[in-house]
């Protein structure tokens, strides 16, 4: 008896630990070095950057997939987060929402930073469906799926389950906010799963669903 | 007590089959083979291929259809690919018609029956910027018969040009109208680019 009680002493402080260190653990780092944030109602969160910016003020960066019906000067919201970075904005008229999406390009005709996009058609502001685009990969050639989701009623903070840690969205500029994964994806069926959860200023959970997105049209 | 017990279980089973049936809906009758690699791809053969097409019905991220010339789930709330009828997009159908892969690197020819499920990688907006190896961008002067117009929303196949300002395009335009081929003037507008396919045999 006192042999097991020795070994589980042992044992379970291992195991934690392992569950802890192992590749499974938090991020401590953004896509491009930055270190990542923790929204503290999500423990083992990771918060990635948003921010709204002008078209000028980002310059090559928004110019390098910047539609023509797009301003130079158009707001953009640019996000950038684990495995995935993107620009949101809409065209001169307010009618599409547009995206460009990070990563590399498989098929090599695009240059980094961006590897995609998507366009939605806004009714009265909103989209119809996710947008999703599965273009890209990250930088160990795993595909990448981006989509972007409509914030509900006093929705301040977007979580998505990437598995071993929740990426916080911050809702800003009154856009849908373009998330991003590297699991769930079914490449052979165009489609892909975001488990989302959306949280109010405070950090209160609304509500928790499954985005199940599809390339359309 | 027995007949009651086997009355609900029977009953029980059958509101799930109508449940899964209501979900699957078209999609049950589809299937997801591999396609089949192929040396071939002339104007002419997409011609048929999309062609035969037509009446088939239109469904938001869909790329399924059999033969019988009729949509089987007319009336699905647009832009959502959840319902499961009958018929592709416009960019699904723009996929299997050009023998595309699901690999972008690929740009070999790619032979999708009618019921196999696939739409692709690509939404109209990729087509448009010629994303993937078979993809690219061409001049819309200078489109010819399946090549095709795009715009961020919406593609459609040239099927005959024509000299009276417009041409006839065979697309997947919307729930309402389905699978057809329609006098469009994609040529003219600036929100519409010209796009091809690397690759024709004939």
């Amino acid at each position: 008896m006192g042999l097991d009680r020795l070994s589980l002493g042992l044992v379970i402080p291992l195991v934690l630990a392992c569950a802890a260190c192992g590749h499974g653990g938090r991020p401590k780092l953004l896509l491009h070095g930055e270190v990542a944030a923790e929204f503290r109602p999500v423990p083992g969160s990771v918060i990635s950057i948003a921010r709204a910016l002008r078209g000028t003020t980002l310059g090559r960066r928004f110019d390098l997939c910047r539609p023509p019906s797009v301003a130079f000067d158009a707001l953009v919201v640019e996000r950038i987060g684990v495995v995935g970075e993107s620009l949101t904005f809409a065209d001169r008229r307010g009618r599409t929402l547009h995206s460009c999406d990070g990563g590399i390009d498989p098929a090599g005709e695009r240059s980094p930073p961006w590897c995609g996009g998507s366009a939605g058609l806004l009714f009265d502001g909103r989209l119809l469906d996710p947008r999703l685009d599965i273009l890209c990969r990250d930088s160990t050639g795993r595909p990448l799926a981006y989509a972007w989701v409509e914030p509900v009623a006093g929705a301040h903070w977007i979580a998505v389950d990437q598995g071993a840690y929740a990426e916080i969205y911050e809702v800003i500029a009154t856009m849908p906010v373009r998330i991003a994964t590297a699991r769930e994806i079914e490449l052979a069926r165009a489609r892909a799963r975001f488990d989302v959860t959306q949280y109010d200023v405070q950090g209160r959970a609304l509500v928790r669903a499954t985005v199940e997105a599809s390339v359309a049209g | 007590m027995r007949v009651f017990l086997t009355a609900c279980v029977a009953g029980l089973v059958l509101a799930m089959a109508a449940g899964a049936q209501a979900y699957h809906r078209f999609w049950i009758n589809c299937n997801y083979d591999s396609p089949a690699f192929v040396t071939t791809m002339t104007r002419d053969a997409a011609q048929d291929y999309a062609n035969a097409a037509r009446y088939e019905g239109y469904q938001w991220g869909g790329g399924c259809w059999n033969y019988d010339d009729f949509d089987s789930y007319p009336y699905d709330p647009p832009g959502d690919p959840s319902t499961h009828g009958e018929g592709g997009d416009c960019s699904g159908l723009t996929f299997k018609t050009w023998r595309e892969s699901e690999d972008t690197w690929r740009d070999g020819r790619y032979l999708w029956r009618a019921l196999r499920n696939a739409h692709g990688p690509y939404d109209a907006r990729a087509f448009k910027y010629g994303a993937g190896a078979p993809n690219h961008v061409v001049s819309k002067a200078g489109a010819g018969v399946m090549d095709a117009f795009a715009s961020d929303s919406h593609i459609g196949m040239v099927f005959f040009r024509s000299l009276y300002g417009g041409d006839q395009i065979v697309e997947a335009k919307c729930e309402s109208c389905g699978t057809n081929i329609f006098f469009r003037t994609y040529r003219t507008p600036s929100s519409y680019g010209g796009v091809g396919r690397w690759g024709w045999t004939g």
